[in-house]
């Protein structure tokens, strides 16, 4: 028998082989992907030594999937939603920088202009949300803090929700539950400066790497500007300790996970309305109209939930009349085809619909959309559809076919609808109000839109990137759509000053107009003095960073607009505070004045212009 | 017997796992930086990666390394306009694109167009201009693609010998194509350059290759052969050496500059044109791809340069 002595060499590579491939393979396994952080700090569970150690992940957002409106431009870095994912660029510098994520809007402005469509009535207390956005991170793990770096007049965040569904998965399943990770309503931040955001968060029990931020910059006095959110967990369950114990929410009670359903058991329709003592108590007495107005108090759910109590109160809750307006946007993380199929038979009196933000991710199909728009689209008067991405090009003909009346149509950010389907709009000839910021809609559909579209009084066509030449379109409304109140062309960026002379002309009446980041406007060519001139009604006008603009065309806006009550001429150097003050005295109900940027416009000036003219917000953003 | 065979097992793995890590060739990138500011002193870092009015960048994006340079353009400061900014901000923003991979390693033209784009979306009103050099290095393909807009420029030099270089692109003397942003006032009197009017080239390179980019400042005042001397003493593949070649360089370009009796190539060129020119800023990088981890070194340096016609120095104004 032989006897087998390892080789010295051969142990020797055999040692080394084995110390390499350890080394490499924990390389491998450490080397995280992109813009993920990773720390890993052992936490002890602190009970008993026995429990396992829980590792703590810190993860910065991979990818911003979804959002529902931005500053800048759609084919850039800056001041885009994007921004928002990855690591801080800015933190814990304060100021308005590109490398941030800014929405579209803040303050009350927006809804203070003709444009700004009127509140849906039953919009629940708790619901604060303007803007949001959803961003997936690498790791699924069980949240125990969510920080947000605010970088500029902080804040904005109302909500943040967390999602079961893990977006890179493969196989997604088919229930999709969010929840509430915390809530709370606008409180107002004094300060502008940068500040890391870290509420107290829920305890989930599913892991979680989908987390939407809901924000409300209604109380803000600049556009709130974020740089990172960082996304702190466990990757085990962690065990429910009694002194964690979640705290019950009120409000967490009144938009708890029941589903909008009916009852399931058909009742026939009361008889003759005679006083007839049916065991309801009071509710006997009281009139049907009065009872009909006690009940237009509810909430949805809380309606939905009374249908269920006995059959008089069903009966009301179930009339048609308490579905005049329904704003199904609050509930977005709930509503589902079935919800809309039981909403159906009470909405045959719908006049106006807030669908935004819902049915994304499977929740709403053209068959279940289809079936409720066919059953209540005869009376529709409003639709509201910003960021729905379940719509397609059949959508839209249901919509077109259903909806004949129909006067208000919101497809904010619906950048996923294929540019075929906007043609189905220029059936809608009665619309006067159109939203369709964001989408890319073609200069075909659009002409065709204004062709038949001819009551259109408010049209939004920001960032609508897909349209060649908006001097013709501009061309199209001055001739078409005289009776045009407000225009949206911010970021339109082939408009010259041919297009505008035309606006001009032909759109008298026009009362808001955004040219903001416009740059192809110049100044030189005299198109904002003549349009000072012929637009006497003007109460709204952006000029942002259109460097051209200089103080000849602010003293023709002086001596032409006396209506004006917002201005932002962002950016310019050729302004100075003399045509300011022209401005400020010949139009006493200005209201808003963005002076951000201007160079010989400094912190001296603004503060000894705030100081002759208070009622006048005046605007002027940092770079620190 | 089992153990044995155990031990196999982990050994044939091992094996395999690091051959296949070899066959990736990821190159590292080493980077040193020797700057010379206005008042000489060696070793300063004014603004991050901004020497005077010029500006680099660089960053890695996967398989891609980018390279960039931006030579701002002088002539600005009498107008009140800092030109660092323009050069610095438009680097910046291509570290940003490149880091985000908003860019295809292929078309570095695209790296500037798009650069430039995001300048003009800035809310603040930047004014300036400058030539830009973008170099981008395929880690995978080994090639090696640049876009050069302007008098800055690149340099391969393989086995002692220059393989590769860029043209100057000139409107006329001095006046390199640039991109710019200009007040509105003088629009139509500025010079303006499309980022497309950039020269592109592609081509393959070879581990040992050194590449050298630089702006206007080294060729217009070294020549071909001297650079290549300098580069014939690079021995070593390490960090040290790399970095002590590059600053030999530096520091014989900035002797030249000074020496009021050397006629560069600038200054002939210059006195050939009968023109008195005053002091620029000048600096340059260098990468150099040497051996099988492909380091890769950047240096800068910027100087003044002198008019040997007059045999002064006439030293910038701050």
């Amino acid at each position: 028998m032989t006897h087998c002595s390892p080789d010295p060499l051969f142990l020797m590579l055999t040692l080394l082989s084995m110390f390499y491939y350890i080394c490499l393979r924990r390389r491998s396994r450490s080397g995280t992907r992109g813009e993920a952080l990773t720390s890993r700090r052992a936490v002890e569970s602190g009970q008993r030594a026995t429990l396992p150690i829980s590792v703590e992940v810190e993860q910065y957002a991979k990818e911003v999937l979804d959002f529902s409106s931005h500053y800048g431009s759609e084919n850039s870095m800056s001041y885009t939603m994007w921004n928002l994912a990855g690591m801080p660029n800015v933190y814990p510098s304060s100021g308005d920088f590109t490398q941030t994520a800014v929405f579209r809007a803040y303050g009350t402005w927006w809804e203070q202009c003709v444009s700004a469509p009127l509140p849906f009535r039953r919009t629940p207390k708790a619901f604060h949300s303007q803007d949001y956005i959803e961003l997936a991170f690498e790791e699924p793990v069980y949240p125990t803090a969510v920080e947000v770096l605010e970088t500029y007049h902080p804040g904005a965040i109302v909500q943040i929700m967390a999602c079961s569904l893990n977006p890179f998965s493969q196989n997604p399943p088919t229930d999709v539950r969010w929840e509430v990770l915390w809530a709370e309503e606008p409180t107002k931040v004094l300060t502008p400066q940068a500040r890391q955001f870290s509420p107290s968060i829920k305890q989930l029990s599913f892991p979680t790497n989908l987390i939407r931020v809901e924000v409300n910059s209604s109380l803000l006095k600049y556009y709130t500007e974020l740089d990172a959110v960082v996304l702190r967990g466990q990757k085990e369950r962690p065990i429910l300790s009694l002194y964690k114990m979640p705290r019950i929410d009120i409000c967490d009670l009144s938009d708890s996970d029941e589903e909008l359903s009916d009852p399931g058991v058909s009742f026939r329709q009361a008889g003759d309305g005679k006083h007839i003592n049916l065991g309801n108590g009071y509710f006997d007495k009281l009139p049907y109209e009065l009872i009909q107005l006690i009940v237009s108090h509810l909430t949805l759910p809380d309606l939905c939930r009374l249908t269920q109590t006995c059959k008089l109160l069903h009966q009301h809750c179930c009339d048609p009349l308490q579905y005049i307006q329904l704003s199904l946007q609050p509930y977005w993380a709930r509503l589902s085809d079935t919800s809309l199929g039981h909403l159906q038979g009470r909405c045959t009196l719908l006049q106006r619909l807030n669908l935004s933000w819902t049915g994304n991710r499977g929740a709403l199909t053209l068959t279940g959309f289809s079936s409720f728009m066919k059953a209540c689209g005869g009376s529709l008067v409003c639709l509201e559809l910003s960021c729905c991405h379940f719509l397609s090009e059949p959508c839209l003909e249901v919509i077109s076919q259903t909806c004949p009346g129909l006067q208000e149509l919101n497809l904010s950010s619906c950048d996923r609808l294929h540019p075929q389907a906007f043609t189905h709009i220029s059936k809608l000839t009665r619309l006067r109000r159109l939203v369709l910021y964001r989408t890319k809609i073609e200069q075909t559909a659009m002409l065709s839109i204004l062709t038949f579209c001819i009551e259109l009084r408010h049209l939004n066509l920001g960032s609508c990137v897909m349209i060649e030449d908006y001097d013709v379109v501009a061309s199209m409304l001055a001739v078409r759509c005289r009776s045009l109140r407000s225009l949206d062309l911010w970021r339109c960026r082939n408009l010259t000053e041919r297009g505008l002379a035309e606006l001009a002309a032909g759109c008298r009446l026009l009362e808001e107009l955004d040219l903001g980041w416009c740059s192809t406007l110049q100044s030189s060519s005299g198109c904002f003095q003549h349009l000072a001139r012929n637009l006497q009604c003007l109460r709204k006008l952006f000029l942002t960073a259109n460097r051209t603009v200089c103080d000849s065309d602010i003293e023709e806006l002086a001596a032409n607009c006396p209506a004006l009550q917002h201005l932002d001429i962002l950016g310019t150097r050729m302004v100075s505070s003399s045509s300011l003050r022209k401005l400020l005295q010949a139009c006493p109900k200005l209201l808003l004045l963005d002076v951000s940027f201007c160079a010989q416009v400094d912190a001296r000036i603004v503060q000894e212009l705030c100081g002759l003219f208070p009622n006048v917000a005046i605007k002027k953003s940092f770079t620190q | 017997m089992f153990s044995v065979l155990s031990y196999g097992r982990l050994v044939t793995r091992a094996v395999i796992g690091g051959l296949s890590q070899t066959d990736s060739r990821d190159y590292s990138l080493v980077t040193a930086r020797c700057g010379f500011g206005k008042d000489f002193r060696k070793g300063i870092l004014k603004k991050g990666m901004c020497y005077g009015d010029d500006a680099c960048f660089i960053a890695r994006h996967r398989s891609a390394d980018v390279l960039g340079v931006a030579d701002g353009v002088g002539g600005w400061r009498d107008y009140g306009v800092d030109p660092s900014q323009f050069s610095g901000t438009l680097m910046k923003t291509c570290e940003r694109l490149v880091k985000e991979g908003r860019f295809v390693p292929s078309n570095p033209v695209g790296v500037l167009t798009s650069s430039y784009y995001e300048l003009l979306q800035n809310k603040v009103p930047l004014l300036g201009s400058s030539t830009a050099c973008i170099v981008v290095l395929d880690r995978q393909s080994h090639r090696l693609h640049t876009a050069n807009l302007g008098d800055s420029g690149f340099l391969v030099v393989r086995g002692g010998e220059v393989v590769h270089h860029s043209d100057e692109q000139q409107h006329y003397f001095n006046t390199p194509f640039q991109l710019s942003i200009a007040p509105p006032e003088a629009e139509g009197a500025v010079l303006s350059d499309s980022p497309d009017a950039a020269d592109s080239s592609s081509f393959d390179v070879q581990l040992g290759d050194i590449i050298l980019t630089a702006t206007d400042g080294l060729f217009d005042n070294m020549p071909e052969h001297m650079i290549l001397q300098e580069l014939k003493k690079l021995k070593k593949t390490n960090y040290e050496s790399i970095q002590q070649t590059a600053r030999s360089i530096a520091e014989q370009a900035h002797v030249l500059a000074y020496d009021p009796n050397y006629m560069s190539p600038f200054a002939q060129f210059a006195c050939d044109n009968g023109l008195n020119v005053r002091g620029n800023d000048y600096h340059f990088f260098m990468r150099v791809e040497i051996g099988d981890k492909a380091e890769v070194v950047l240096i800068s340096v910027h100087w003044l340069h002198s008019c040997p016609a007059s045999g002064r120095m006439t030293p910038r104004e701050e």
